[in-house]
């Protein structure tokens, strides 16, 4: 019963329109049937690579969009359990609209990948960060800019910053804006959409430090989304690898790091540079590109590219079950 | 003069450059007395993060410095394969021109923005080929001709409208048996069909093979490469650097591949140059660099990168303003060994042992 | 906490703005521009002073020295002669500096604004209204501008303020292709789709966040028509179907030279002051407006690119 955020099922398609009334000729399935639960305090990370959909279930899961079926409860006090019953409906947020739906946004926020498009270039920093507290009626005025530059500090960042445009500054001091913009509200739940891809490798870890000093100090519950193992492996505790829509595996940071067993985690973790000349690792270099998730494959998704494919893999879809202790895993190997 | 510049070995060596941009906040010195050299077949890396000049130093290498920027020192010479030095700096567009696209090609980062969206793929492609060695394949077209014995067309080629449509449709057969032939170099699947799509049709995976195969159709000796996997997944990446690697053998081209990705950089560099804020600060071959790095920025660089099982350190403070950069040497104020000297002086590259060079006063003095 | 006061020099408009009034001192033609409408302004501005009239008369009817249908050449009395009717030349091009202004402001100003509502809509909600908004536009830009005008003037009768009404139903379509086509551009944008995340209303959004980022090419659209505005209100006055004979309006001081301009017998041009003089008028008033608006379009681009 420690759970901030509960999916169940969730789906999130787009449709493909084309022809001369733009009817509707297909579905990308970005998000196919996504169940997590994230437990309160912890930073839980979602890799996988571009079209996966991770990135479309972290928007999903804070209704940025709306889920096209499936639950997403939601309880900033963390008293959820990891298979809620209809006891919990009310936490369901999944089909919210108007002023529920927009009073929700104080309690989640998300960080985007890039500060130099996510933050207005016409508005100056204060007014930036002020926004929330005056969309949500918190305060105004004078008390607005004492908490603004609270949070300025907070994030490593100065008074003398205040009145200036974003694209005076690096990008690491525009992720610090974002994230100030994100946590003025106090929010209990981040979505972190790849925070550190756009910003220079030295300056990677300190943003890093200050997830980590956040989340202490404010009680903070993240979703960590990248396709960046590394980072995932500094800052997560417990990880979600994502294919083509659909979760593949989950367990804790370390035992995904050392022992994965999905086969797709597996030729991924081979992929990763690493900065030592002298390891020669054994790469699996997958065949193909990954498909489309307008068309996906039938049975396991990852099969076409899979080195360990069998028959049942072509026709079934395999279920995440739990394996091991804490480990689940999508695949017929197990 | 020129032939001394380059030695037996060198294929491209990067004196004293000096770029500047003159912007709205002033004079961007982008680049200030770099110094970088690559030996024929080797593959360099250079390493920097933003602001560091080595994107505008691998563009000003084929005489394409961005606007508003201008070169204003130094100098680039490059052995031709024609064996002659020349100075890239001093070249008229005419001589450039022989250059670009031929003997220096350049890969970029995002693949989409390298392909016109408007021209198919071939299209792209047979531009390359029908620029650079148009005369290889008029010989091939004049070998076919002999052997056109259509009646049709042939009966066309005598009216003046028609003339020389023979030669022109040969010409498109055998350019397009060409790129065939380098998609299929490129381990991409269904050449056939890929040579009439559109760039948007395909992923970034094969747009950057795509690129990398323009880049490569008149076998270049040097290939700039500029982050070109970095917006890529982790395992086309991998394919790619594979892909790479292996042309490179193939085709015996030297390869500049900068990257701020130091795995990358451990995986397919002999040589690694570190450049910060517009200077190279070491130069030192790869396992050497790994193990031994001197400069501060270099260990710093290391230090903060997320291994698995470490802890990692920021560096602390930010990349300087380029407008007004510190003083002496750049990294001072960042530094945690600095001394009175580095914000007086400018430390210059020195070769500290064999074959590692580095610019600072930790290591032997200006 | 300290506030920085607005004008002081550390506020980061006024920083910009003296950044653009430096950038313009580079291009001799721009300053040519600014200079033409700095002194068309403090003309308009200072027209009473200029050329006084006289108490309960409408300031804006030419005062005449006589009934005589010829035109007068300039002299002491009349500083530039006198056009049909006797009417005074530099009164009339004086206070028609004034005319001018008042029409191509409030021309461009509400049909910008109304542009601004419907282009705003339409590239903010896209679907359904972008297409019903968009053929209502389609509608009226079908129509040659001049002609439609035209057809409205002659609908709501004659006069200045008939043209006004006229011109600015003929000219907020191409705002709102302008508008529309921006704000389909900034909502694509990740700071519209974050101003969601933080909860703002789509009202919010539209005005505090996508009108900002569009206002660049609306300036410098907006100063180019001001040339335009008054150039086809001046047409359209020259017709005859806007102010009453008399009136201070350029177009108008035109018309009445129409039975002058073949001179007399012998002697083409003699009656040129009743043409020249309002032609350079009008002429100076667009080109200032038109190389202020280009030295507009080329500062403020690469400041919108370089963002």
């Amino acid at each position: 019963m420690e759970s901030v955020i509960v999916t169940d099922n969730l789906r999130k398609y787009f449709p493909i329109r084309g022809g001369l009334f733009s009817t509707k000729k297909g579905e990308v399935k970005a998000v196919d049937g996504v169940s997590l639960a994230i437990k309160k305090g912890e930073t839980f990370g979602l890799v996988g690579e571009s079209g996966c959909g991770k990135t479309t279930a972290g928007k999903t899961i804070i209704r940025l969009l709306k889920p096209d079926s499936g639950r997403i409860f939601f309880d900033p006090e963390g008293g959820l359990s990891d298979n809620p019953s209809d006891d919990f409906k009310q936490f369901d947020i999944a089909r919210l609209k108007g002023r529920r739906l927009k009073s929700l946004r104080r309690h989640m926020q998300i960080v985007y990948q890039n500060p130099s498009t996510s933050l207005n270039p016409r508005m100056l920093v204060k007014d930036i960060v002020a926004e929330p507290l005056f969309v949500h009626k918190i305060c105004r005025g004078k008390e607005a800019e004492k908490r603004v530059l609270d949070m300025l500090e907070r994030v490593g960042l100065s008074e003398e910053h205040l009145r200036r445009y974003p694209h005076e500054f690096s990008g690491g001091q525009k992720q610090r804006i974002a994230i100030a913009r994100a946590l003025i509200t106090h929010p209990k739940f981040v979505v972190l959409d790849e925070p550190t891809s756009s910003v220079d490798v030295s300056v990677r870890a300190s943003l890093l430090q200050l997830f980590k000093e956040l989340q202490q100090n404010m009680g903070l519950t993240y979703l960590f989304i990248s396709h960046d193992l590394s980072m995932v492996e500094a800052i997560c505790e417990r990880v979600a690898v994502m294919y083509l829509g659909k979760v593949v595996e989950v367990t804790e940071a370390e035992e995904l790091f050392e022992k994965p067993l999905h086969p797709y985690t597996q030729a991924l973790f081979s992929a990763i540079p690493i900065p030592d000349p002298k390891t020669k690792r054994k790469r699996i270099i997958l065949k193909g590109e990954p498909p489309s998730p307008a068309n996906p494959p039938a049975g396991c998704r990852f099969h076409p590219r899979c080195p360990h494919v069998m028959d049942i893999c072509r026709s079934e879809e395999p279920k995440l079950e739990e394996v091991k202790p804490k480990h689940l895993v999508a695949c017929h190997l197990y | 003069m020129q032939a001394k510049a380059l030695a037996e070995n060198e294929q491209l060596k990067v004196e004293d450059l000096v770029v500047r941009f003159y912007t709205y906040e002033g004079i961007v010195k982008a680049v200030e007395k770099a110094n970088l050299n690559l030996r024929k077949g080797e593959t360099l890396g250079v390493v920097g993060e933003t602001g560091s000049g080595k994107s505008v130093t691998a563009l000003t290498i084929m005489a394409l410095t961005p606007t508003p920027g201008k070169v204003e020192g130094g100098h680039i010479y490059f052995r031709r394969s024609t064996g002659e030095i020349v100075d890239v700096l001093t070249l008229k567009e005419e001589g450039l021109l022989k250059i670009r696209g031929k003997e220096i090609s350049m890969i970029f980062q995002e693949p989409n923005a390298a392909l016109d969206p408007l021209y198919t793929v071939g299209d792209q492609i047979a531009e390359a080929i029908l620029t650079h060695r148009l005369p290889e394949m008029l010989e091939k077209v004049g070998r076919l001709e002999g052997e056109e014995t259509n009646g049709l067309w042939a009966f066309l080629e005598k009216l003046p409208f028609f003339k020389g449509s023979i030669k022109k449709r040969l010409l498109n057969k055998v350019v397009r048996q060409e790129i065939v032939e380098l998609l299929k170099l490129m381990e991409i699947p269904d050449p056939e069909r890929v040579v009439d799509a559109y760039p948007h049709e395909l992923s970034g995976g094969m747009q950057q093979r795509i690129v990398i195969a323009i880049a490569l159709a008149c076998s270049p000796t040097l290939l700039l490469a500029d982050e070109p996997t970095t917006n890529l997944d982790v395992t086309v990446q991998a394919q790619i650097l594979d892909l790479i690697m292996r042309l490179k053998r193939k085709f015996g081209t030297s390869v500049i591949y900068i990257t701020h990705d130091m795995g990358v950089i451990a995986e397919i560099s002999d040589r690694v140059a570190v450049m910060y804020a517009g200077r190279v600060v070491e130069v030192a071959p790869t396992m050497e660099i790994f193990k031994n790095p001197l400069h501060p920025y270099t260990k710093a660089l290391l230090e903060s990168i997320p291994r698995p099982g470490s802890a990692f350190k920021a560096i602390p403070g930010t990349v300087p303003n380029l407008v007004n950069p510190p003083s002496g040497c750049r990294f001072h104020p960042r530094c945690s060994y600095a001394m009175k000297r580095c914000s007086r002086e400018t430390p210059e590259l020195k070769e500290i042992s064999k074959e590692h060079l580095v610019a600072c006063f930790l290591h032997g003095g200006a | 906490m300290s506030k920085t006061k607005f004008w002081s020099a550390e506020h980061p408009r006024i920083k910009e703005l003296v950044f653009v009034l430096k950038k313009m001192k580079s291009s001799p033609l721009s300053i040519i521009g600014l200079t033409i409408v700095v002194l068309f302004t403090l003309l308009a501005i200072l027209a009473p002073v200029l050329a006084p009239s006289e108490t309960g008369r409408d300031p804006y009817m030419m005062p005449r020295t006589g009934y005589s249908p010829t035109p007068q050449p300039p002299s002491p009395e009349n500083l530039f002669g006198t056009t049909e009717g006797q009417y005074d030349l530099y009164y009339g091009v004086i206070w028609g500096t004034r005319a001018a202004y008042r029409i191509g402001v409030l021309v461009v100003a509400v049909s910008a604004l109304i542009g601004i509502v419907v282009g705003g809509l339409a590239g903010y909600y896209k679907g359904v209204v972008d297409e019903v908004l968009m053929r209502l536009t389609d509608i009226i830009l079908a129509f040659p501008a001049l002609i439609l005008a035209m057809a409205f003037v002659v609908a709501f009768g004659r006069g200045l303020d008939s043209i006004t009404l006229a011109l600015i139903l003929v000219w907020w379509p191409s705002y709102a292709r302008l508008i529309r086509g921006e704000f389909l551009r900034v909502t694509s944008e990740d700071f519209v789709e974050a101003a969601k995340a933080v909860g703002c209303s789509d009202f919010r959004i539209m005005v505090r966040h996508v009108l900002p980022n569009t206002i660049f090419p609306l300036i410098i659209m907006a100063s180019l028509d001001i040339g335009s505005v008054v150039l086809t209100a001046a047409a359209l006055s020259f017709l005859g179907l806007g102010a009453p004979s008399g009136y201070s309006d350029w177009g108008q001081i035109i018309s009445l030279s129409r039975n002058w301009i073949t001179g007399a017998p012998g002697n083409p041009f003699a009656y040129w002051h009743t043409y020249i003089i309002p032609g350079i008028f009008l002429f100076l008033f667009i080109i200032g407006w038109n190389l202020l608006g280009d030295a507009l379009r080329d500062i403020l681009d690469p400041m919108i690119r370089r963002r």
